[in-house]
C-alpha cells in the first residue's frame, strides 16, 4: 500500500491515556476507496487508533496525516468537511429532535454569521434518506429504539459531506437485527464511494464486509490484508488466543470463525447428571 | 439568480424546525447574512419581556409614594412634582434595570454552566460559585474589613472558588462531572468560611453582612445600573457567540470535535464568559438564590428546546428578577424580603409546576 496515495496516515504514532501507554510506533495507511475494520481482543489499542486517527485524541509521538497534511495543524473545521466520525457514546441533547440533531453534523459548513444554507438543507435531507430515517424527523431522539438512534447518529455524521467516515464499533450494544441493518447500511456508504474505517468487536463481521483488515495486539498491527488472506486458524490462534476452524461463510463466502468445543471443568459435556 | 436561494426558504416554511432570516446573499447564496429562529423561543421572549415590563410598571405605581400610570408620562416628561421624580429616578428605577440587568447575567451564566457541566445542577450557585462570592463578602465586611468594598470582595471570592474548582478537578473543565462534584465540595468549605465569619463578628455587623448574603436590590443607584449595563453589554454577546459551539460539546467532546469544535477552549471561554456575568450580577445585588439554576430551566421548558437558548434565559431572568423584587417589596406589609428569598420561593415553585407537568406528560 502506497503511503502517498492514503487520505489518512498515521504515521509512526505513540498512543497514550495519561501515563497508560497503549500503543508505540505505530503505523497505519488507510487505501483509499476502501472499507478497513481494525479487530483484535479488548485492549489491544484498535479505537485508541480510530480515535488518533480522527483527532479527537493526540498522539504522544508521530504524527497522524490527512491528504498528506498533519491532521494536528489543520484547523479544527477544515478536517470536519473531509473526515466524519461516529463515536462510541455520544450524548444526545435533551428534548432534540432528529432533524435537529442530524443538523448539527452540517456545522463545519456554517459560520457565526451564516447559520443554515440551501446546502445544508440539502445534506440533512439526503442524510436523513440514506439512513432511512426521514419519517422520524419530528421525533425526539431519546424516544428511539438504539437501532434507530444509530442510525440518526449516522446520519449526523454523512450530513458532514466527508469522503471519509470513521466508525468506532458502531454495532455495540444493537441486537443482531440491527447490526445487519447499520454494517449493510455501511456497505452502502462504501459502495457509494466513500472510505471507511471502523473498529469492530466480531470477527466475522468484520470479514463479511470489509475489503481490507487491520488486525492488532498489544498495541501493534500483527496483520493487514484482505479478509480472506488476514483471517486464518493460526492469525485467530496468535491475535485472540483461540483456537478456531475457519471455513467460508455459507452466504458470502467469506472466512468465518468457529471456535472450537474445549473441554473445561463443569461445562455442558463435562457435566455429570445426578 | 435567487433561484439557488429560494429552496430553503421554502423547506424552512414547510418544516416547523428552523427559519431563516437573510440580510443579504450573493448570486450562489454563499454570501451574506443569514440567522436562524424559531418561533416559540421568539414568542416566549417576548412574553417574558412583556411580564417584566408589566412588573416594572406596578413597581412604580404601588405603594404610597407610588406615581399613578396616568401621571407617568408626565413625570418622564419633566413635569412631575419634586418627590415624583425622586422616587422615579433616584430609587425605584436603578432598582427595576438593576434587578432586570442581574437577572439576565445570572440566567445567561447559568444557561452556560448547566450546558458546559451537562447538568441541570451544574449551575453558578451550585458548584460553589455563589458561596465563593458570600466568602469572599464575609471576607471584605466583616474578617478583614476595609480593605476591599463588600462588592469587590464577592467578585474576588467567585473567582478564588472557580480557580480552586479549576485545580481541584485535576482536568481543567475537561471533565463535566468532576467539575459539578468538585464545586460542591468548594462551596461546602466556602459556606463554612462564612459561617466562621458570622459566628465571630459582632451582632450588628452579622446582621449587614447577612442581609447582603440574601441578595438584595433595596437602595440600588445608578452606578450600579451602569455596571451591569456594561457587564451585559461586552459579555452578551460572547455568549451569543459561544451558544453554538457550547451546544455541539453537549454531545460529548468526541462527537464535539468531529464536527470540527475545538472542545476546551469552548469551555474555558464559556466559564470566564459565565464567571464574569455572575461576578457583575453578585456585586450589584448580591448572591441572588436560584435564578441562575432555575431561570435556563424554566426558558428551556417554556421553549421547547434542547441546549441552552441564551436570548430566552436572559428575558426569563430579568423577568424572574423583577417580579420577584415586586414580591419582595410588597408581600409582607411594613417589611421588605431580601429579594433572594422571594426568588428561591417563587422559581423553585414554577419550576416544579414545570418539571411536574413534563414527568406527567411523559409517564403516560
Amino acid at each position: 500500500m502506497n503511503v502517498a496515495d492514503s487520505p489518512l496516515v498515521a504515521d509512526g504514532v505513540t498512543l497514550a491515556y495519561d501515563r497508560l501507554v497503549v500503543a508505540r510506533d505505530l503505523d497505519l495507511a488507510v487505501a483509499p476507496g476502501s472499507f478497513t475494520v481494525i479487530i483484535g481482543p479488548n485492549g489491544c489499542g484498535k479505537s485508541t487508533l480510530l480515535r488518533a486517527l480522527a483527532r479527537t485524541l493526540a498522539p504522544r509521538e508521530g504524527r497522524v496525516l490527512l491528504d498528506g497534511a498533519p491532521i494536528d495543524r489543520m484547523r479544527s473545521k477544515d478536517v470536519a468537511k473531509r473526515l466524519a466520525l461516529l463515536p462510541q457514546g455520544p450524548i444526545a441533547p435533551e428534548a432534540i429532535t432528529v432533524g435537529d440533531l442530524v443538523a448539527r453534523g452540517r456545522y463545519p459548513h456554517q459560520g457565526i454569521l451564516r447559520q443554515w444554507s440551501a446546502a445544508d438543507a440539502r445534506a440533512v435531507d439526503a442524510a436523513l434518506r440514506a439512513t432511512e430515517v426521514d419519517d422520524l424527523r419530528e421525533r425526539f431522539v431519546s424516544d428511539l429504539s438504539g437501532g434507530q438512534r444509530q442510525r440518526v447518529w449516522l446520519a449526523m455524521a454523512l450530513a458532514q459531506e466527508t469522503d471519509l467516515l470513521l466508525l468506532d464499533e458502531p454495532t455495540t450494544f444493537l441486537d443482531i437485527a440491527h447490526q445487519v441493518e447499520v454494517m449493510d447500511l455501511c456497505a452502502r456508504l462504501h459502495a457509494e464511494g466513500r472510505t471507511l474505517v471502523a473498529v469492530l468487536h466480531d470477527l466475522n463481521q468484520a470479514a463479511r464486509y470489509a475489503t481490507h483488515l487491520v488486525a492488532m495486539r498489544d498495541g501493534r498491527v500483527v496483520a493487514q490484508g484482505a479478509p480472506a488472506d488476514v483471517v486464518t486458524e493460526p492469525l485467530v490462534q496468535e491475535v485472540f488466543g483461540l483456537a478456531s476452524r475457519v471455513v467460508p461463510d455459507p452466504e458470502t463466502g467469506t472466512p468465518m470463525v468457529v471456535p472450537l468445543r474445549r473441554t473445561v471443568p463443569g461445562s455442558v459435556q463435562d457435566q455429570v447428571v445426578l | 439568480m435567487s433561484t439557488a436561494v429560494e429552496p430553503v426558504t421554502a423547506e424552512a416554511a414547510v418544516l416547523p424546525g428552523p427559519r431563516t432570516v437573510r440580510v443579504a446573499s450573493g448570486p450562489d447564496g454563499s454570501r451574506g447574512l443569514v440567522l436562524v429562529w424559531r418561533r416559540r423561543p421568539l414568542v416566549v421572549c417576548v412574553v417574558a419581556l412583556v411580564v417584566a415590563v408589566a412588573a416594572a410598571l406596578v413597581t412604580i405605581t404601588a405603594g404610597e409614594l407610588g406615581i399613578p400610570l396616568s401621571e407617568l408620562p408626565a413625570v418622564v416628561a419633566g413635569q412631575g412634582t419634586r418627590i415624583q421624580h425622586w422616587v422615579l429616578y433616584t430609587t425605584r428605577l436603578p432598582r427595576l434595570l438593576v434587578g432586570a440587568g442581574a437577572g439576565a447575567a445570572l440566567a445567561v451564566s447559568g444557561a452556560m454552566f448547566q450546558s458546559v457541566t451537562r447538568n441541570p445542577l451544574g449551575s453558578p450557585d451550585v458548584i460553589g460559585l455563589g458561596a465563593g462570592a458570600a466568602a469572599g463578602a464575609a471576607a471584605a465586611g466583616l474578617v478583614w474589613p476595609g480593605v476591599v468594598p463588600v462588592p469587590v470582595g464577592a467578585v474576588l471570592g467567585a473567582f478564588v472558588a472557580v480557580g480552586a474548582v479549576w485545580f481541584g478537578s485535576g482536568s481543567g473543565f475537561s471533565r463535566p462531572q468532576r467539575l459539578v462534584v468538585v464545586g460542591i465540595a468548594v462551596g461546602a468549605m466556602a459556606l463554612a468560611f462564612v459561617q466562621l465569619a458570622l459566628a465571630r463578628a459582632s451582632r450588628e455587623d452579622a446582621l449587614v453582612i447577612a442581609q447582603w448574603l440574601n441578595g438584595s436590590l433595596a437602595a440600588r443607584t445608578w452606578a450600579d445600573v451602569r455596571l451591569i449595563v456594561a457587564a451585559l453589554v461586552v459579555l452578551l454577546p460572547l455568549a451569543l457567540l459561544l451558544t453554538r459551539p457550547l451546544q455541539v460539546v453537549e454531545m460529548g467532546d468526541e462527537a464535539a470535535t468531529a464536527v470540527g469544535v475545538r472542545t476546551d477552549p469552548t469551555r474555558t471561554r464559556a466559564v470566564l464568559v459565565a464567571v464574569l456575568l455572575t461576578a457583575a450580577a453578585v456585586s450589584v445585588c448580591g448572591p441572588v438564590a436560584f435564578v441562575a439554576l432555575t431561570a435556563p430551566q424554566i426558558a428551556r421548558r417554556l421553549t421547547r428546546s434542547s441546549g441552552p437558548g441564551m436570548v430566552a434565559a436572559a428575558c426569563t431572568g430579568a423577568a424572574l428578577l423583577v417580579v420577584a423584587d415586586l414580591v419582595a417589596q410588597y408581600a409582607l406589609p411594613e417589611q421588605q424580603l431580601p429579594v433572594g428569598i422571594v426568588t428561591a420561593g417563587l422559581g423553585g415553585v414554577y419550576l416544579v409546576f414545570l418539571l411536574v407537568r413534563e414527568f406527567r406528560r411523559s409517564a403516560v
